[in-house]
């Protein structure tokens, strides 16, 4: 029941945030309802702990080469993109937002884009360029960089 | 005297790196910046060795004589990139030199890569709005790319190159095939991939093509 709750939640928020485009603001409004991206489906809630990802040299490398343009060489959110974008992009540094959310909804994020998981379109989906090993380490990393863990 | 011509000729048709290094590129030291030929190096410029699958003539042409900023941002693969420095304005050329330096891009490309032609026919108005929202929504394109909205006013992001002038720039043909398989012109790139059917690619580079420099409103875009 509670998790019906959530769901719907998070549904609805989708729906909100799908009214926002992410390049700069404009009046131009396009009745559509917002689809998620091809052939990216959601998985199955994982029900075991997986085996804790390790952040390794390519981790870090990964996430200059593709995440910086938008959060920053520091993870700070401030990367080339940053001003240009609608909703900015999250400061992986801030432990008391990151730490109210679970690995599982960052790896979606990560994975199947900011829709897929109730925030703004202008995340990126990135399940087609990196493989699920990377993106759990991911996920470390950025636990390394707000030193936060879920609560 | 047949005979050597025959073997230049045939010498000229196996070996297309030599032949782009042995012309106006090479006098105008292009190579020192851009990838012309098979060799994979750093460089400070984006690579020309396809230029001929990807620029229209007409526009190469135009940006050596004029050359426009395309990557506000810089090169993805220079170093000072993610700082967002976009370097010194391009060399540019007379006409003449233009056109010569133009005919030797066109003759770049990929070797044994035959693209599908595309038929560019205009968009509806209710198809291009559907791709319009694919391209700041479903796929985050404009968060890296510059396009421009109803009204002509730039947006978007500036990690990618800008694609406000696609349209006069990029053949049609060349855009579905980077949608496709960006593999086949680089390793290193910083651009999702995306699994797309070929009908959202068609569309995607339909909806690109109508992006062009003469669309910008000059007022919304701040007077210049
Ligand atoms: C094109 C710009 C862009 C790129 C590139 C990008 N992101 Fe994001 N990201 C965003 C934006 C914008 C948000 C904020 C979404 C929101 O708050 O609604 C975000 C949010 C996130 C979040 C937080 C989601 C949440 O629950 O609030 C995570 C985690 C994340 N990004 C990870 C990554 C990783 C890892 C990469 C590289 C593989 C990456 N991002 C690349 C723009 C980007
Ligand atoms: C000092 C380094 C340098 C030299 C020398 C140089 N270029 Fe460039 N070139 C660049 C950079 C950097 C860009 C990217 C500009 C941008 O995107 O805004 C560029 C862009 C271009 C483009 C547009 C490509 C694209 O993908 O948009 C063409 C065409 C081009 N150069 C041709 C030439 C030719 C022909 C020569 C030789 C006559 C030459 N360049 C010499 C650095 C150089
Ligand atoms: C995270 C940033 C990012 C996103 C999102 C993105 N691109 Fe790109 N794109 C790039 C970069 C950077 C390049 C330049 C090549 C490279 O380094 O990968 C590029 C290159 C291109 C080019 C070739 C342009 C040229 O002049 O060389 C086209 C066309 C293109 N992208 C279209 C798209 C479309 C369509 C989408 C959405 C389906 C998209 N891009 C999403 C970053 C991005």
């Amino acid at each position: 029941m509670k998790r019906n709750y959530k769901n719907l939640l998070a549904t609805i928020t989708t729906v909100l945030l799908g009214m926002v485009a992410c390049g700069q603001n404009d009046n131009e409004q396009v009745a559509l309802k917002p689809p998620t991206q091809q052939e990216v489906k959601r998985v199955q809630p994982q029900t075991q702990q997986p085996e804790p990802a390790q952040v390794t040299e390519n981790t870090r490398q990964t996430y200059q080469w593709y995440c910086a343009q938008c959060h920053g060489i520091e993870g700070k959110g401030n990367g080339i993109n940053a001003k240009f974008l609608t909703v900015p992009p999250r400061n992986h540094t801030k432990g008391d937002y990151l730490e109210t959310r679970t690995d599982e909804q960052l790896f979606e994020a990560i994975k199947f884009g900011g829709l897929s998981v109730g925030r703004a379109p202008c995340m990126p989906a990135w399940g087609h360029t990196l493989d699920e090993d990377t993106i759990h380490s991911m996920v470390r990393y950025i636990r390394e960089l707000c030193q936060c863990e879920a609560l | 005297m047949k005979i050597p011509a025959f073997f230049i000729l045939i010498g000229l048709v196996l070996l297309p790196p030599v032949l782009a290094s042995a012309g106006p590129l090479q006098d105008k030291d292009c190579g020192s910046c851009h990838r012309l030929g098979d060799s994979e190096k750093k460089n400070s410029g984006p690579d020309l060795h396809y230029a001929g699958n990807k620029f229209q003539a007409k526009w190469l042409k135009q940006f050596l004589q004029n050359p426009e900023v395309i990557r506000p941002a810089g090169v993805s693969t220079a170093p000072g990139f993610l700082q967002g420095s976009s370097g010194n304005p391009h060399p540019s050329f007379a006409e003449k030199e233009a056109s010569a330096l133009s005919d030797s891009l066109m003759g770049l490309k990929v070797s044994g890569l035959t693209l599908e032609p595309v038929t560019t026919e205009p968009l509806s108005k209710g198809k291009r709005a559907k791709i319009k929202y694919q391209f700041e929504r479903t796929f985050s394109c404009i968060s890296c790319h510059q396009s421009l909205n109803l009204a002509g006013k730039v947006r978007g992001g500036i990690s990618g190159p800008s694609l406000i002038n696609a349209g006069n720039r990029l053949q049609a043909d060349w855009v579905v095939n980077w949608l496709n398989t960006p593999e086949v012109y680089t390793s290193k790139s910083r651009m999702p991939r995306y699994k797309m059917d070929s009908a959202t690619q068609i569309q995607f580079t339909q909806f690109l093509m109508t992006l062009k420099k003469e669309n910008m409103n000059r007022r919304a875009a701040g007077g210049k």
